[in-house]
């Protein structure tokens, strides 16, 4: 039987790429050009291309200070979304009365967005003392629901008679997630580190609402307030934009192998 | 339950060795060249000439250092030209400038706008001052 050319799905996969990465490529174009995006022809290539647009916001609000604010805020979330979705996706592997309750509890959760709750969010985390702290900033996504859902499904591909072996053993249940669960489900903490990073990196109303100081903001607040200030945004708005997107596409880039495996895993049986 | 310690041997390498450390290990290290580079080059000082119409050296022209304030330039500090037309301003704070030079009699120069890419930066101009005048 004579094989089909795969240059026709290749030409075509190239094509869409193209069309998905103009509008990356147009906003680091205008990064470094200042190009207005109303300028009629628009030019494909940068005029007189420079960097002097990531040096005006730099200095135009506290930068270093919202981006280690944001990674502190970060590093929080994923720390804390890899332990407790580890720790609830193995629980959700075992079997216990009231667990059709629970998992049906848990999908249900996921509709009510989180607007809706974030004055009780703001109320508990008040008076755990945590306002305008690293903490309270990270604290509404220390566990997300489709993460718990992603380790589960990851879980639930791992041989049960590993977990028995271990238990024969005589390692406690703390051990049997940390040293055999957690490393054959790599994917599904990759899954886990990008979604969670991504979200906490974006996130703008909870910050918004419960910092008290510029001291605490983070990046998502320090665009805000730098469309404040300045009056032709153009280039430094982009190039704005392109330094806040920098750490989400380098961490993807990085992990974007075990992200893929970590979202597909379970979506397959046999 | 030794058997679930894993192997210790390689337990460095496969913590050090890996893209997700190596990645972040080299902007880090390329941040902090850029940090010394800077730090030895923020004296703010900046070196030109100014020269009259026909590209003659001006004496005593005052040279004027506009920093960006916001939306607007604001006059930061002035000095005088050497006996070859030379200046040199020390002291700039900002990484946003420009510069003028006048001279009664002469005329003065047009602002021209210069971008540093660090607050301070030492800079030398690459163009002279001109005056539209004859000296």
């Amino acid at each position: 039987m004579r094989r089909s050319p795969t240059w026709p799905i290749h030409l075509a996969l190239i094509a869409v790429c193209f069309v998905m990465l103009v509008p990356f490529y147009w906003v680091l174009k205008t990064s470094v050009s200042g190009e207005n995006i109303f300028t009629f022809p628009p030019s494909i290539i940068p005029r007189n291309p420079h960097l002097f647009y990531y040096v005006d916001v730099w200095y135009a609000i506290p930068f270093a200070r919202y981006f280690l604010n944001s990674v502190i805020v970060s590093v929080i979330t994923i720390a804390a979304n890899v332990v407790f979705n580890a720790m609830a996706g193995y629980a959700l592997t075992r079997e216990f009365r009231g667990k059709g309750f629970i998992l049906i509890l848990f999908l249900s959760c996921m509709m009510v967005p989180f607007q809706a709750t974030i004055i009780p969010a703001y109320l508990i985390t008040g008076q755990l003392g945590l306002l305008n702290s690293y903490v309270g900033l990270a604290l509404p996504q220390f566990s997300t629901i489709i993460c718990i859902f992603v380790f589960k499904a990851s879980f639930d591909a791992i041989p049960g008679s590993l977990i028995d072996a271990a238990k024969v053993d005589g390692l406690p249940e703390w051990r049997i997630v940390w040293t055999i669960m957690l490393p054959l489900a790599k994917s599904a903490m990759a899954t886990n580190v990008i979604l969670s990073f991504i979200w906490s990196w974006n996130n703008f109303l909870w910050p918004l609402i419960m910092t008290r100081t510029p001291e605490m903001q983070t990046l998502p607040l320090g665009l805000a307030r730098f469309l404040s200030y300045q009056e032709d945004t153009t280039g430094a708005l982009y190039a704005f934009c392109i330094m806040v997107l920098a750490p989400g596409i380098l961490l993807f880039l990085l992990a974007q192998k075990e992200f893929i495996q970590g979202l597909t895993s379970g979506a397959t049986k046999g | 339950m030794e058997a679930y310690s894993g192997s210790r041997q390689h337990g460095w390498r496969k913590w050090l060795l890996n893209r997700f450390v190596l990645v972040p290990a080299a902007i880090l290290a390329v941040a902090g060249a850029w940090d010394l580079y800077a730090s030895a080059h923020d004296d703010g000082l900046v070196i030109g000439q100014v020269l009259d119409a026909q590209g003659k050296p001006v004496e005593g022209a005052e040279v004027t250092l506009w920093v960006f304030s916001f939306t607007t330039f604001a006059e930061n500090r002035s000095v005088k030209t050497g006996s070859d037309g030379s200046f040199r301003i020390t002291g700039n704070p900002s990484h946003h400038i420009q510069l003028s030079a006048a001279k009664p009699g002469i005329g003065a120069s047009q602002r021209i706008p210069i971008r540093l890419y660090f607050r301070s930066q030492n800079t030398k101009l690459a163009a002279p001052l001109v005056l539209p005048g004859k000296a």
